[in-house]
Parts: structure tokens; C-alpha cells; sequence
């Protein structure tokens, strides 16, 4: 009774928006529920891997990482993690920024098309590279073989290997975010230094390359992370090159070690959250680039013949490489057996629908639950964030960006531990993977419907309110027809990021539910390569059917807008 | 329009709230993991369906992460039983407290000595050697003969041509680990281990994988399971050949049981009973496994214990040593 009496007077003094919040209780309970889902399948995950790392009999322990740091075979893939990711970034950005620089300043021909190559390996599962390394400079590659005749022998397991693949995966990261700042410098800039007599070199070097460093730092902090986090490239084309993420896998899968596991996981996460609240809070409040909103006059290109053409060059020679990459997928599927029997087949094909079918049905069905759950939760965390006050808001928001800074070893090390026992027995069944889909990548949703919300003056939503609609009646005929496009983009970028997950997935797999990731990886280890490819082939063919379908589904419902699929993933860097 | 919103909206709101348990289950499905080739195991596994009428699901791991995952889900065990995979790992399995005993009739008259487990937790179904898979084509170019001894594998020109799994992800590599063991003594193992780092191009996750690269000709000499080189390699169509240490080699006799607490304990005994009888045994021949039913037929060229100089493998002694033994090789190597 004192207790109830204690409440309300506590009630009464709470500001007006927490009053507020008991009026309606719909958005409560909208609140508590994503907050309870965020804190069950986000924060508990990881902080069972900080538990079981830094208790030792229910006492605070570094002992763990003293014993870790103590063996030859813990230290080492610590440094190659970190010299891999540091190499990668800095290339990655590097060709990104050309490609970027390229379709934004010169006036090259076939811009369509570089654009497109640039962006696909963003659809692509990310371990294709690898596969197709081994097609093409294996010793029964394609070049090295048919080519060149065994005259150069490439030493494709280990550093540098792992290079190439990971900087053809990754610089489209690099590329949709310096994209992203090139086009936004105000044109005035470089038009002022022009009439000031400036040569197109004197521009690029004190106006274009100085604005554009906060974008180019912000590059190479995602592509870091990225490349930490890679699980699928390293498990195939590491060799005795050991990495991070693939050995705290090894030491969980192979040692039974799950404390071990889990303080690898921690040596792995600890630089991937340096490198996000470094690229978050001190790189993005650099940015020099300011949006007007004026209408500016059209960007004068480089048109002088040498540079045009040697960047053009450039360009198509880095889309070319991209291009055999992937045609030798397509043509490494039809081969019958890879290294011994280059006849022509479908034979591969059939495999991968009879014996593969189980694991392509599963994928489809599982991304296909978790797509538009994901999308639709994405929404109302962002909207509450712009258009509510709620005590916590921030946290909310940090919290659902969390998923996005922490690899994928880590998260998946993270769910088996949370949810293997009673009450959240979750281990073995089809909604541990389904959770683990909606949550692994909801920041970019969020991020996206942040964006888009706050470009949508909040008068038309109060004006619903004024009409005396509640806040989900709001939500649902105003702000989510209006966030449509956001909301369809985070859709795609949901499904492609499930169809080709990984890397905390391949924890969380089970009997009855299995990827056709998994089985991937599975034919790459056996070295069954065509099978490999075929199945690589099969998930980029639905990756674009389903987006086929969304753009589709946006142009019916959403009134013709194009798909912003590419503006998601340069969100990232927002 | 706006009620096909609605609606689609409320079902997401539904299936977020009521989606999360998930949990499928059926009556007269057995659940297994194995630890065979997923291509090989299909063929047993569907051989079991169209006789006995019980479904099967199963899901394909290496042995250690089989292990692994019935420790994790011991609590509430997901499979009844655990099907191929080397003895030692059953071993450890039975010294974890994983598996119950099982003794079948069928296998009763020929299962004798160390092809199972003496008190039952875990019953043979076929054996295997270790050997050396090697590329017919390099070994023509470079004028060398094939490897017919451990010593052999140390020879300098052998220098990053030789694959063979982690030991700690593969009981293949694992069984070849306490083979050499066996054959030299701890100590001087190690030593020789130390050696043949040097020549390894690189190490898999998985055991049987060696055999198709060395087919392809990216190393030379794949360390692996005898039937492994002939069902992956030789007749695969790949220029591979066996060859087999002189000092003796160590073997696996491959085993199945079943899970404690599994949910179809009944079914499970229905499958190793099946595995057992000559009818099962018989299918072995698709990957050159020598079948432990004297009744049997053995596939042409298959590798059969007479064949090979064996050693006296003590699978118990491997796998009561076998977290000793990984710790060491790992400090050593550094992998």
C-alpha cells in the first residue's frame, strides 16, 4: 500500500512526457517490448561472453586473457587479424576512392556499368572471392593452369591471398560512402578555385582531397571492422595464416573450449568497437561537407584527355578483375570436376536442387520470417527515437546500433551461450536463427528510418494527433506509409545480409535447420569447387529475384519511388 | 489497402511475440548427427528409410564438433544417436558422459575385442587405415617414389607438399597424431611432428579433405583414412594413389551410439541394429570401408587389414590422452 502510494507521488514528479507515456498504453508496451528484445538478444549475448571470460569461481579474473597471451597459437592470430585489416582498409579505400572519384569528378564513359560492378560485391556472399581465387590462381587454376602454364605459382593461402579477396569484397564499402561525400561538396568550392586560376591537380590536392579525408577515414574504420569480422574468406583461404575470428571458431567447435572461445571472441571485439566509436563520435563530427539544400550548379568534370583516359583505364581494368572473379564462379559451376574433368555438366545444378534443396528451403523460409519482422521492429525503434521522449531513449538507440559493430564469431559465440539452457532454451530450433537474423542487422533499418523520419516535418504527424489518433494509429497510417522507401531499402539489405550470413550463424545451425552458407563452406572444405560455385550461383540468383520482387513491391505500394537500396548501405557511415 | 496494412502489420506483431518458440517435433523421426561424409551418409540413411520406414534427420559434422554440440545439449539432448566417427571419440564421448550402452544382437557373433566398446557405449561398424594419398602426376614429374614410411615424409623435396587436418578438428588427423605416438614413442613424435611442420603446405578442419586437394594436385601427399583416398581420390576419377608406412600404420574402427536422454532411444537401437546386418554392411563398398560382417562383400581394392603392416592401435589410451595430446601439439606448433 505504501509501496503504491510511494509510486504515484514518484509518478507526479516524473516530467511530462513519462506522464504522458502511461496515457497511452500501446506505446508503453511498445517501449518495454523492444526494449526487452533488444536487452534479451542483443545485450545478454554479449555480456555472457564477458561473463564467462572474466569469472573465475564468481570472482572478477583476467586470468583467461593471461592464459591466452601466454601461447604462440593465441598471440599470432591477434597480429594477423590486425596487419590484415590494416592492409585491407587502406587498399580497399584506396580503389574505392578511385571508383568514387571516377563517376563523381571525371567525365568517363560506361559510368552505368562502373557502378554497378562497384556495388555488386555488396550482394555477393562475401566467401565467393575466395572460391573463385582458388578457380582462378589455385594450382589448378584457370590462370595458372590455362594461362600461364604453372610458370608463376601464386601463393594464394595466407596474407596475401586473404588481401586480394577481402580488398574486391570490401572497397564497396569504401566506394558508397566516398561516393556518398564526393557528391555532397558543394560544387562552388572547386568552381571558386578554377576562376582563381587553380589547376584541376592544386583543386584535387587543397579542396577535394582535404574535404573528403573525413570520408576517407571513415572508410578505412568500417573497412577495418569489416575485414575483423570476416569468418567466411579466412575459413577457406587462410592457410597456416590463422585469423582471429576463424580460430575462436576452431577453439569452441574443435577444443570444446568455450572459454577460450569466448575470450578470443572479446580479443576480437575489442578493436572492432575502437574502430566504430572512433568512426561514430570523433571521424563522422569532422565532416566538413555541409548540405544546403540550394540548388547548386552543375559539377564542371575533369574532361582533359590524359587523366580522363588513364583513369578510365584504371577503372576498367579493377572492373575487370571484378568481372572474372565472378564470371569464374559461373563458369567453375558447369565443370564436372574441377582440376581433373573439364567437360561441360548441369550436373552440379542438380545437386545443388536434390541434396542442396533441404538447405536452400531452409535459407528461404528462415530469411523469409526474419526479412519483415526485422523491417517492421526497425521502424518503430526509429521512430520512437525521432518522434518520442522516453527515458532511455539513447540507450535504445546504441543498443540497436551495437549489433552492427560486433563481428559475427562474436555474436554467434554469444547466442549459444545465452540461450542453451532453461529458460531460454533456444539451442537447435529454427528461432535461434531467426532471431539472430532480425537482430544481427536491424542498425541499418534503424539507421535508415532515422534518416528518412527526420526529413518528415513531424506537423503531419502531429496533425493525426490533433485528429485525436493515438500513437500506433499515427505510426501506422502516417509515419509508415511515409518511411516506405526506408523501410523497403532496410527490407532488401535484411534479406541479402541473410541470405549470404555466416559467420555468427554457423554457431546456431542444427539438425533440423540448416544454410545453404554452411553448405557451401562445407563443399569448398571438401575442395567439391563446382558444387561450391553451383551453390554460389543458386543464392545470387534469389538475392535477385527477391529484390526483383521488393523494388516491385515498392513500385506498386510506394508510388514509383526507386529503390534506395545503395543509400542503406552507405548509411553505415552516418 | 489499408487493411491488408493492418493486417500484415498485427501478423508481424503476432509473429514476433508468438514466433519466438519455434520448436518443431514429430512422432517415429529419428534424429542423428553423423560424422560421415554427407554424400556417403545419404546413401545409408536412405538405404534405412525404405527398409525400416522411419524417417531420419540428420545433420553432418566432424567428430569433434559432434562432440562439442552433445556437451552443449546435454542438458536437453536434441539427437538419439551419433553415427561414424573414429572409436576414440566415442571414447571421450562415454568419458563425458554423453552416451548409454547398447548391446545388439545382431552385432553380437563378430563384434569381438577392441571393435567395440567393451562395457557397450559405443559399437564398431567398420575399419579403416591410415595412409598416404598421393598425386600420381607430381610424383611422374619429379622422379621421386611415393612416401612408404613416416621417415619418408620428412625428405626435403616434400617441402610444402604435404596436407593433413588440425588434429583438434579431425579424427583423422588426431588418429594419425597417437599412430605416430605409437610408433616412436611420445617424445620422439613430437620431434618428428616438429619436422614434418615444415613440409605441411597447409592443415584443413576437415580430415578426408587433403585426399581431393592432393587429387588436384595443390599438394602432393594427403594424410588420410585409406577408404577416404579411394572413395574421394582414385575413384573420383583423380590421379591419386595410396601408399602405407612401413613401420606401421594406426586405424580406426568407426563407430555409433546412443545419446543419453535422447528423445528415440528405441529407434536409435532400430539403426544400429540395421548397421550391423550384412544388408548395411554391403553399402559400405561405395566408399571402400571394410564392413565388419564376416558376411559382407568388400569393395575391389579396397584396403583391407591384411594388406597394411598394422601397429597395435590403443584407441583407449588415445582417446583418454587426447586433450593432453592436442594441448601439446598446439603449444608446439603454434596453430
Amino acid at each position: 500500500m505504501i509501496r503504491t502510494k510511494r509510486f504515484v507521488a514518484a509518478l507526479r514528479r516524473t516530467p511530462s512526457d513519462v506522464k504522458r507515456l502511461f496515457q497511452e498504453p500501446l506505446l508503453l508496451m511498445g517501449i518495454v517490448l523492444v526494449n526487452v528484445f533488444l536487452f534479451l538478444f542483443v545485450v545478454l549475448p554479449l555480456f555472457k561472453i564477458f561473463q564467462l571470460s572474466f569469472e573465475d569461481n564468481g570472482r572478477f579474473s583476467l586470468q583467461v586473457f593471461v592464459d591466452l597471451m601466454s601461447k604462440r597459437y593465441n598471440v599470432q592470430p591477434l597480429i594477423h587479424s590486425l596487419t590484415l585489416g590494416v592492409a585491407v582498409s587502406i587498399l580497399g579505400t584506396l580503389i574505392g576512392f578511385i571508383f568514387a572519384y571516377a563517376i563523381t569528378r571525371v567525365n568517363i564513359p560506361w559510368k552505368r556499368f562502373f557502378t554497378v560492378t562497384a556495388t555488386f560485391p555488396i550482394i555477393a556472399p562475401p566467401f565467393m572471392m575466395s572460391l573463385s581465387a582458388i578457380l582462378l590462381f589455385g594450382k589448378q587454376g584457370f590462370v595458372s593452369k590455362m594461362i600461364l602454364r604453372e610458370i608463376i605459382q601464386f601463393k594464394i593461402y595466407g596474407f596475401w591471398g586473404l588481401l586480394v579477396v577481402e580488398t574486391l569484397t570490401y572497397f564497396s564499402t569504401a566506394y558508397l560512402t566516398l561516393y556518398g561525400v564526393l557528391q555532397a561538396i558543394d560544387p562552388a568550392l572547386e568552381d571558386a578555385a578554377l576562376d582563381l586560376g587553380a589547376s584541376k591537380g592544386k583543386i584535387f590536392r587543397s579542396i577535394t582531397l582535404p574535404l573528403a579525408t573525413p570520408g576517407i577515414a571513415s572508410a578505412i574504420l568500417l573497412i577495418f571492422s569489416q575485414s575483423l569480422a570476416d569468418f567466411g574468406n579466412p575459413m577457406i583461404l587462410a592457410g597456416n595464416y590463422t585469423i582471429l575470428a576463424t580460430q575462436a571458431y576452431l577453439t569452441i567447435v574443435g577444443m570444446y573450449n568455450m572459454k577460450g572461445g569466448a575470450a578470443l571472441a572479446i580479443l576480437l571485439l575489442i578493436p572492432s568497437l575502437i574502430a566504430f566509436c572512433v568512426q561514430k563520435y570523433w571521424v563522422s563530427r569532422k565532416s566538413y561537407v555541409t548540405v544546403t539544400g540550394k540548388p547548386s550548379a552543375a559539377r564542371i568534370k575533369v574532361d582533359r584527355s590524359l587523366t580522363k583516359y588513364s583513369i578510365f583505364g584504371l577503372c576498367l581494368l579493377l572492373a575487370s578483375v571484378i568481372f572474372l572473379f565472378y564470371g569464374m564462379i559461373l563458369f567453375g559451376s558447369v565443370v564436372k570436376l574441377w582440376g581433373a574433368n573439364h567437360s561441360l555438366t548441369l550436373a552440379n545444378y542438380a545437386h545443388v536442387f536434390t541434396i542442396g534443396w533441404e538447405y536452400i528451403k531452409d535459407t528461404l523460409i528462415l530469411s523469409s520470417i526474419a526479412t519483415p519482422i526485422s523491417g517492421v521492429l526497425a521502424m518503430i525503434i526509429a521512430f520512437l527515437v525521432v518522434r518520442k521522449n522516453f527515458p532511455g531513449k539513447r540507450l535504445m538507440e546504441l543498443v540497436s546500433l551495437l549489433t552492427f559493430a560486433v563481428p559475427g564469431t562474436v555474436v554467434g559465440i554469444g547466442y549459444i551461450l545465452a540461450f542453451n539452457q532453461r529458460p531460454l532454451l533456444l539451442t537447435g530450433t529454427a528461432a535461434i536463427i531467426v532471431l539472430l537474423f532480425i537482430f544481427r542487422d536491424i542498425a541499418v533499418g534503424v539507421q535508415t528510418g532515422i534518416a528518412e523520419l527526420q526529413q518528415i516535418d513531424p506537423s503531419i504527424e502531429e496533425a493525426s494527433t490533433d485528429l485525436g489518433a493515438d500513437s500506433s494509429i499515427t505510426f501506422r497510417r502516417i509515419t509508415l506509409p511515409l518511411i516506405t522507401p526506408a523501410f523497403y531499402s532496410g527490407l532488401a539489405f535484411t534479406f541479402v545480409k541473410c541470405m549470404t550470413a555466416i559467420s555468427a550463424v554457423i554457431f546456431v545451425v542444427s539438425g533440423k535447420w540448416n544454410l545453404i552458407t554452411i553448405a557451401i563452406l562445407g563443399s569448398v572444405e571438401n575442395s567439391d569447387l563446382s558444387q561450391a560455385a553451383a551453390f554460389s550461383v543458386v543464392i545470387i540468383i534469389f538475392i535477385l529475384l527477391a529484390l526483383w520482387l521488393i523494388q516491385f513491391l515498392v513500385n506498386r505500394l510506394g508510388g514509383g519511388r526507386k529503390l534506395k537500396f545503395e543509400k542503406a548501405e552507405s548509411l553505415q557511415s552516418i | 489497402m489499408k487493411r491488408i496494412k493492418r493486417v500484415a502489420f498485427m501478423s508481424v506483431l503476432l509473429a514476433l511475440c508468438v514466433g519466438t518458440p519455434l520448436l518443431a517435433g514429430a512422432a517415429d523421426v529419428l534424429h542423428m548427427y553423423t560424422a560421415l561424409d554427407p554424400n556417403e551418409a545419404k546413401v545409408y540413411i536412405e538405404a534405412f528409410i525404405k527398409d525400416t520406414k522411419i524417417n531420419v534427420e540428420w545433420v553432418r559434422m566432424s567428430a569433434g564438433e559432434v562432440l562439442t554440440r552433445l556437451k552443449a545439449e546435454a542438458k536437453n539432448p536434441q539427437v538419439s544417436l551419433w553415427f561414424g566417427g573414429p572409436s576414440t571419440e566415442f571414447i571421450a564421448g562415454k568419458k563425458e558422459g554423453l552416451l548409454v550402452p547398447y548391446k545388439s544382437p545382431v552385432g553380437a557373433p563378430f563384434l569381438k575385442g577392441n571393435l567395440k566398446d567393451a562395457e557397450d557405449y559405443w559399437t564398431g561398424f567398420y575399419f579403416g587405415a591410415i595412409g598416404f594419398g598421393n598425386n600420381t602426376n607430381w610424383f611422374e614429374k619429379n622422379k621421386v617414389p611415393y612416401p612408404t614410411s613416416w621417415q619418408d615424409l620428412l625428405k626435403p623435396e616434400f617441402k610444402g607438399q604435404i596436407s593433413i587436418a588440425y588434429p583438434y578438428t579431425s579424427g583423422t588427423a588426431f588418429t594419425t597424431l597417437a599412430t605416430v605416438c605409437m610408433v616412436m614413442g611420445e617424445d620422439k613424435a613430437f620431434d618428428y611432428w616438429k619436422k614434418l611442420d615444415a613440409n605441411i603446405h597447409h592443415y584443413n578442419t576437415s580430415g578426408s579433405a587433403c585426399v581431393t586437394q592432393a587429387g588436384l594436385g595443390e599438394i602432393a601427399i594427403g594424410i588420410a583414412f585409406s577408404h577416404d583416398i579411394l572413395a574421394k581420390g582414385t575413384s573420383k576419377g583423380y590421379p591419386v594413389k595410396g601408399s602405407f608406412p612401413s613401420e606401421g600404420t594406426g586405424y580406426e574402427i568407426g563407430g555409433l551410439g546412443l545419446i543419453k536422454g535422447g528423445p528415440e532411444p528405441e529407434l536409435g537401437k532400430k539403426f544400429i541394429d540395421w548397421t550391423l546386418s550384412k544388408r548395411a554392411q554391403d553399402l559400405m563398398q561405395v566408399w571402400f570401408r571394410i564392413p565388419l560382417n564376416p558376411e559382407a562383400e568388400i569393395a575391389a581394392g579396397a584396403t583391407k587389414a591384411a594388406d597394411v603392416k598394422l601397429i597395435n592401435y590403443d584407441d583407449e589410451w588415445a582417446g583418454n590422452n587426447n586433450k593432453r595430446l592436442i594441448e601439446k601439439w598446439r603449444q608446439m606448433i603454434g596453430k
